[in-house]
């Protein structure tokens, strides 16, 4: 059985561009701040994919609960040290932001300092590397391809399981819809927001293991793809679980698929612009729609009365 | 360091913090005064030094009869336009200052493109939206040749070919600082112009400015204009100073985010405090650059990651534990009540306790005068 590799890409994408996106929300959701740094959770969770096949040896695939454990790690540590002292101290939300790039700059230097000690220790190339011979084939097609969309699926079903019927998840959908009111029924919102940090980073930190199998490894990674993170958490309304979802799938594809289409139409110059695409979705949906798809009221859209 | 060497050092350093602050004094407009998060301050900057790559440089090939495809063949071009300039200095100050009004108005007009969602949209998505605006610059740069050469970049014709090699860098570094300069003062006058309190009272209670009467979308969408002209100016004289421009260079970090940094640990809405932070950062960077060598034996990694550690560390620091920056923001000065008329006492407040209570029609009055003058 053979497919055009851009039906691979433009699903591995997709799916690792949604899971970026729900890290987001979830961080978004509690201190409401657009997380710079998130990309560069993923880097975290790519050079741990590199450690893993290259320095260890073994499958790319262990180095997912390590990702995750790092990557939860570096972004509980932004929350607690960073954003929670900037909130209570009323920072602006500019000033917040402006703290997670800062924080991201250090994440950075770190990767690129780490990247450095990869090479001079184990003689392991560490820039602008790929992984992709590491995977293993199911149906000649590279393992990944069924991963990432069914990482998503399994994700869905635990993350709704666990919001919508353990005791910790009405806990944390009651401390992002009101603080205060969470707090006076006995709520820690503190730990809340600081469980929801770690899943955020955490996700990022799979996804990004999970990319290094497909895509270029880079210290720099982070900064290239935020804004696709943006484009994708915007147009998913930056607010619940399945629009980071659908975001993220409809920027992936558009990404992928869309370039392919239109160096069909117009010539292969164009796929040079690609990195405009997350753009124009974040310009039209903040013209159009602000608060997202999940914001549009689609009764009213079908012609059905809405409450 | 040699004396020669710190003479070079100094005079590279001086030029590159006068092109950082007239940026960094125009983001101040916008964010210090005026409360925009312009996320995309690479957009003006970049559009600065694409005029610079693309105008000067056909009209003095143009006049001295130069051949050949501007991008192409650039650098041939401009080393026989910078012969011709050498000969011609009176045109190439005019077609440099030329150049410095097209950047000023090219940045202008995307200030009013970018002001189009600033007088919409609050908050993150405005910076997300912003930064987006800027992203977009660098992307068409690299990409569509004919402006900058893509991602070869071009040289930029020098209007100071005239001068020996030795004073070609000094003579350029003290234009840009008076350049600077001039940009200093204008800033200065702007934030205590009735534009400037407007500004801030935008910033700090839009509503209570507009129910006052003003017309806040249009204030925001005046100073973004403004600022996106000084920085594309500042865009402009750096590639004239560098003497080329390459569209990677205008990159997120070295035009947004380095000026937000600088800005915030000089003092935000505080000019004196931007030329501190903005002074700080360059002497750290370039000391950094300078004496790379020398810590390569102390450090397990490249020096290049220490500027990217101590700087992010820096204004994290600044951010949590001094967060008005330096140098503070300084409170307006408005006329005192007592010299306004209302009540006897102290500026900023209405009546000194001790005072006796003006009887209710005439503090009517005077608070009314207030309002009327």
């Amino acid at each position: 059985m053979q497919i055009d590799p851009i039906y691979s890409d433009a699903l591995i994408f997709s799916s690792l561009l949604a899971l970026l996106c729900i890290g987001l929300t979830l961080t978004y959701l509690t201190t409401r701040v657009p997380n710079f740094a998130h990309a560069s959770f993923a880097t975290i969770g790519i050079y741990m994919a590199l450690v893993a096949s290259r320095v260890w040896e073994t499958s790319p695939y262990v180095a997912i609960p390590i990702a995750f454990a790092v990557a939860g790690a570096a972004a509980l540590a932004l929350y607690t040290f960073v954003l929670r002292p900037l909130i209570r101290k009323g920072a602006s939300f500019a000033i917040q932001m402006i703290a997670t790039l800062a924080f991201d700059l250090i994440l950075i230097a770190l990767l690129n300092i780490f990247a450095d000690y990869i090479v001079r220790t184990y003689h392991v190339s560490s820039r602008e590397f790929t992984l992709r011979s590491y995977d293993a084939q199911v149906f000649d097609l590279p393992m990944l391809v069924v991963v990432a969309p069914a990482a998503i699926a399994v994700l869905v079903l635990v993350l709704h399981t666990v919001l919508k019927k353990t005791k910790f998840g009405i806990a944390m959908r009651a401390a992002t819809e009101n603080q205060d009111l969470a707090e006076t029924v006995g709520i820690n919102v503190k730990v809340v927001y600081g469980v929801s940090w770690v899943l955020g980073g955490g996700l990022a930190g799979i996804a990004g293991s999970l990319m290094a199998l497909w895509f270029q490894g880079d210290p720099n990674f982070g900064p290239q793809i935020i804004p696709s993170v943006f484009a994708a958490s915007i147009v998913g309304g930056f607010s619940s679980i399945y629009g980071a979802i659908v975001g993220g799938i409809l920027v992936g594809l558009t990404e992928v698929l869309g370039t392919r289409f239109l160096a069909g139409e117009f010539g292969a110059w164009i796929v040079a612009y690609r990195p405009l695409i997350p753009l124009v979705f974040i310009a039209v949906t903040l013209m159009l729609a602000p608060r997202g798809l999940a914001g549009i009221s689609w009764g009213r859209l079908l012609g059905r009365s809405s409450a | 360091m040699s004396l020669e060497s710190f003479y070079i050092f100094s005079i590279d350093l001086l030029a590159i913090f006068a092109v950082y602050a007239i940026v960094n004094l125009s983001l101040n407009l916008e964010f210090g005064y005026g409360g925009v998060p312009n996320f995309g301050k690479v957009l003006a900057v970049g559009a600065g030094a694409f005029v610079v790559a693309a105008v000067p440089g056909r009209i003095f090939a143009s006049m001295a009869g130069v051949e050949g495809d501007y991008i192409a063949d650039n650098l041939a071009i401009i080393s026989q336009v910078n012969a011709w300039l050498a000969d011609n200095v009176e045109v190439g100050f005019a077609v440099f200052f030329l150049t410095l009004g097209v950047a000023a108005a090219v940045g202008g007009v995307l200030g009013m493109a970018t002001s189009y969602p600033a007088i919409r949209l609050r908050g993150d998505y405005l910076a997300i939206t912003l930064m987006a605006f800027g992203e977009g610059i660098r992307i068409i740069g690299n990409n569509f040749v004919p402006i900058a050469g893509g991602t070869l970049g071009v040289e930029v014709p020098d209007p100071l070919a005239f001068l020996p090699d030795g004073l070609r860098f000094p003579v350029a570094t003290l234009g840009l600082v008076l350049i600077a300069v001039a940009v200093f003062v204008y800033s200065e006058k702007m934030v205590r112009s009735p534009l400037g309190r407007l500004l801030r009272a935008v910033r700090d209670n839009e509503m209570a400015a507009g129910a006052v009467g003003k017309d806040t979308a249009r204030v925001r969408m005046k100073i973004i204009i403004v600022s996106a002209a000084l920085a594309a100016i500042g865009g402009a004289l750096y590639s004239f100073y560098v003497g080329s421009t390459i569209a990677f260079a205008y990159d997120r970090a070295s035009w947004t985010f380095w000026p937000f940094l600088m800005i915030l640990i000089g003092g935000l809405a505080n000019n004196r405090g931007v030329l501190v932070g903005t002074f700080i950062f360059v002497v750290v960077r370039k000391l950094i650059t300078f004496f790379k060598d020398s810590f390569e034996g102390y450090l397990p990694f490249d020096v290049v990651w220490l500027d990217f550690l101590l700087l992010g560390a820096i204004l994290l620091a600044v951010l949590l534990y001094r967060p008005q920056g330096i140098l503070v923001e300084k409170p307006t000065h408005t006329i005192p009540f007592l010299e306004a008329g209302v009540g006897p006492g102290s500026a900023g407040r209405l009546w000194s306790p001790d005072a006796p209570l003006p009887d209710d029609a005439t503090r009517r009055a005077k608070i009314l005068g207030v309002f009327y003058r």
